[in-house]
């Protein structure tokens, strides 16, 4: 007897459950951008010469969700070329990656009010504190000059404008 | 002759010397520290050069760009981790050398070999690059699509892991350079009414947040990295008898790098990897590679550094980078108002005869920072992470920032960095979607006025034979996971 074939076509071996998830994301994506193109401004016969400006875009969109449908089954192709897809994402996210991004969203969010000074030395300080850089000395030298360094650097020498912030309106 | 001296002269004043010799450095630099990288080093460069004159600034990334490839064998040699991915086969028979106490002569087989791979290459590319160009010049939009097409199909054989997603990201890149206003209706594209959005994304956010700020996330999983470090004294030159058997193999290996390089998309990585094991293939030493073998030092090294001469061919001669560093220095070229591609080199020769002399410098630059600084560039690997990410971040900001001083520069570059992390997390790679963001215009341009031209008739396309080549190119191309196997098998 052929067990091969009489077995049953397991469907969760076929698709990998991860990049379905991003080929969902991918055509919802894809869908939003098309009905986009579909809004786009009607140019006049003079200047659309035939070439409306949906056309090249939506190619794109066709082009890119062929590829998009392929890649839950993906991984069947790469197995047999010895590659394994999950292996870079197999663990989850490290928290401190994560609190790094936020971090640093957070920092950008307030960089405005902060002026580019302050925003470089709180980058300075934040970042190592939370990765657990905890010598003193180093740290409060490298708070203090690394900041300055630049502002010389890129302020007096290579002449690019700073944002003026908070520190300023204080001085000020 | 005469575009050659030209173009020396605009390269032998002091400042552009001093600013050659200064990317030479940061190259080293960054190519010695593992996580920064070439690329990397010209995003984060662009914006601060924009306002010097070409010249200058296009000749400082390239040789950035040079030294980059050389630094990271560095790493690779004396803590077994390349500061770069090109040096990865480096440090197969490079670290084994180094261990058995030998490191500066295991550096100094990278530095000549790299040398002479450079210049090998850089021969190449002055007789090539204007040997394309005037091929290129008979091109009209419908070839210049075919050769946009072929070189966006390359990037599927571009490292990474999987074909199709580097094809996805090529692709996005393309999507990504339609947003904005269409120049030739001027309908707005994908703007979603962000005013910002009208004039387009610029390339220099985008690139900093994918090269820069997805590094820095990637870097934070790993901060508590412990290495094993070797002390190298000096680098130790090899000697004239030890170069002569080493001859073959440093040639056959600068040709194979100068070959791929020339590939659009094919990198100075496969190069590497290619010119290791085609050195071993025709060793009558092989039992001796990985425990230290000269061979397989000087093969890898030849080949990614001539890997490196050779992606500026296609770059400059036809507009189609051959890498993501060279992707990186085309975008840096069309914001200095230059048009790259065979117009480039019949009105401006000088100009490209100038980035040569630049290369060349680079490959005499980096031996000598190499033979004066060995001890020096032992140490740099072990800058603290945890103080050097937040200063790579700080340079991000003010890169982005200052390009255009705006606010929503600096959140573009934010959010590329996210999605450079995520992408790269799901094997979508960040160089594929560069080279299709700074090809789409290209891509786009060229198909419309071949439309145009043709009427609208898509079968119009098959009536030059130089699209059917670029065509029968692409499918082989793409193809190739398939074909490569049988002819392997055989």
């Amino acid at each position: 007897m052929d067990k091969n074939k009489s077995a049953p076509i397991n469907l969760g071996a076929l698709i990998n459950k991860t990049d379905l998830i991003i080929t969902i994301v991918l055509i919802i994506i894809i869908s939003v951008l098309w009905f986009e193109t579909k809004n786009f401004e009607k140019a006049s016969d003079l200047f659309a010469n035939n070439i409306p400006a949906e056309m090249f875009p939506q190619i794109l969109l066709i082009v890119i969700l062929g590829m998009v449908l392929v890649l839950p089954f993906e991984h069947l192709l790469l197995k047999k070329n010895k590659k394994d897809i999950d292996s870079n994402r197999k663990k989850s996210i490290p928290n401190t990656t994560l609190f790094t991004m936020l971090l640093l969203t957070v920092i950008v969010a307030f960089s405005e009010i902060l002026g580019a000074i302050l925003t470089m030395i709180a980058i300075c300080a934040a970042l190592p504190i939370y990765w657990k850089e905890y010598r003193a000395k180093v740290l409060i030298l490298y708070i203090i000059f690394f900041p300055l360094s630049v502002v010389f650097l890129f302020n007096f020498v290579l002449g690019v404008y700073f944002e003026p912030g908070l520190l300023e309106y204080i001085l000020n | 002759m005469e575009d050659v001296v030209k173009g020396l002269g605009l390269l032998l004043e002091f400042e552009n010397i001093i600013l050659i010799l200064g990317g030479v450095l940061i190259g080293v630099l960054v190519g010695a520290l593992p996580g920064l990288s070439s690329p990397m080093a010209i995003a984060l460069l662009i914006p601060f050069t924009i306002s010097l004159e070409p010249v200058a600034a296009i000749s400082m990334m390239a040789a950035l760009y040079c030294a980059g490839t050389f630094g990271g064998s560095i790493t690779a040699i004396l803590i077994n981790a390349p500061g770069a991915p090109p040096a990865v086969a480096t440090a197969l028979d490079g670290y084994p050398m180094a261990k058995n106490g030998e490191p500066g002569r295991a550096l100094g087989l990278a530095a000549v070999a790299s040398v002479l791979g450079g210049i090998f290459s850089l021969i190449v590319f002055i007789f090539a690059a204007p040997l394309l160009a005037s091929v290129a010049l008979e091109f009209g939009p419908a070839e210049y699509f075919g050769l946009a097409i072929f070189a966006l199909s390359m990037l599927a054989s571009m490292s990474g892991i999987s074909s199709i997603r580097n094809l996805i990201s090529g692709l996005t890149g393309v999507l990504l350079g339609t947003i904005g206003i269409h120049l030739t209706t001027g309908v707005e594209r994908f703007t979603f009414n962000i005013g910002e959005l009208e004039e387009g994304i610029s390339f220099v956010p985008v690139l900093i947040g994918l090269f820069a700020v997805s590094e820095l996330f990637k870097q934070s999983e790993k901060l508590n990295n412990v290495v094993e470090r070797i002390h190298a004294k000096a680098l130790k030159l090899p000697t004239w008898k030890e170069l002569k058997k080493l001859k073959y193999t440093i040639l056959r290996s600068s040709g194979i790098g100068t070959f791929i390089g020339i590939l659009p998309a094919e990198g100075s990585t496969v190069a590497a990897i290619m010119g290791y094991n085609e050195a071993r293939r025709w060793s009558k030493n092989k039992e001796l590679f990985g425990k230290g073998s000269p061979e397989g030092i000087v093969g890898p090294e030849a080949a990614n550094n001539a890997a490196a001469g050779g992606a500026m061919v296609p770059t400059l001669a036809l507009g189609i980078p051959g890498s993501g560093s060279t992707a990186l220095i085309l975008a840096a070229l069309i914001m200095h108002g230059f048009r790259p591609g065979p117009y480039l080199i019949s009105e401006t020769p000088e100009f490209v005869y100038a980035i040569f002399g630049a290369m060349l410098i680079a490959n005499f630059g980096f031996l000598f920072i190499g033979l004066v600084g060995a001890k020096f560039f032992s140490l740099i690997a072990f800058i603290p992470r945890k103080l050097l990410w937040p200063a790579v971040f700080v340079f991000s900001l003010i890169g982005s920032y200052s390009f255009s001083s705006s606010m929503f520069d600096v959140w573009i570059m934010l959010a590329a960095g996210l999605l450079g992390y995520f992408m790269d997390r799901h094997g979508f790679g960040a160089a594929p979607l560069v080279m299709g963001l700074i090809l789409g215009k290209l891509v786009e341009e060229s198909f419309s006025q071949s439309m145009i031209i043709y009427d609208n008739n898509f079968l119009s396309f098959f009536e030059s034979p130089i699209v059917i080549l670029f065509f029968v190119l692409t499918f082989f191309s793409l193809s190739s996971p398939f074909w490569s196997k049988l002819f392997f098998k055989k």
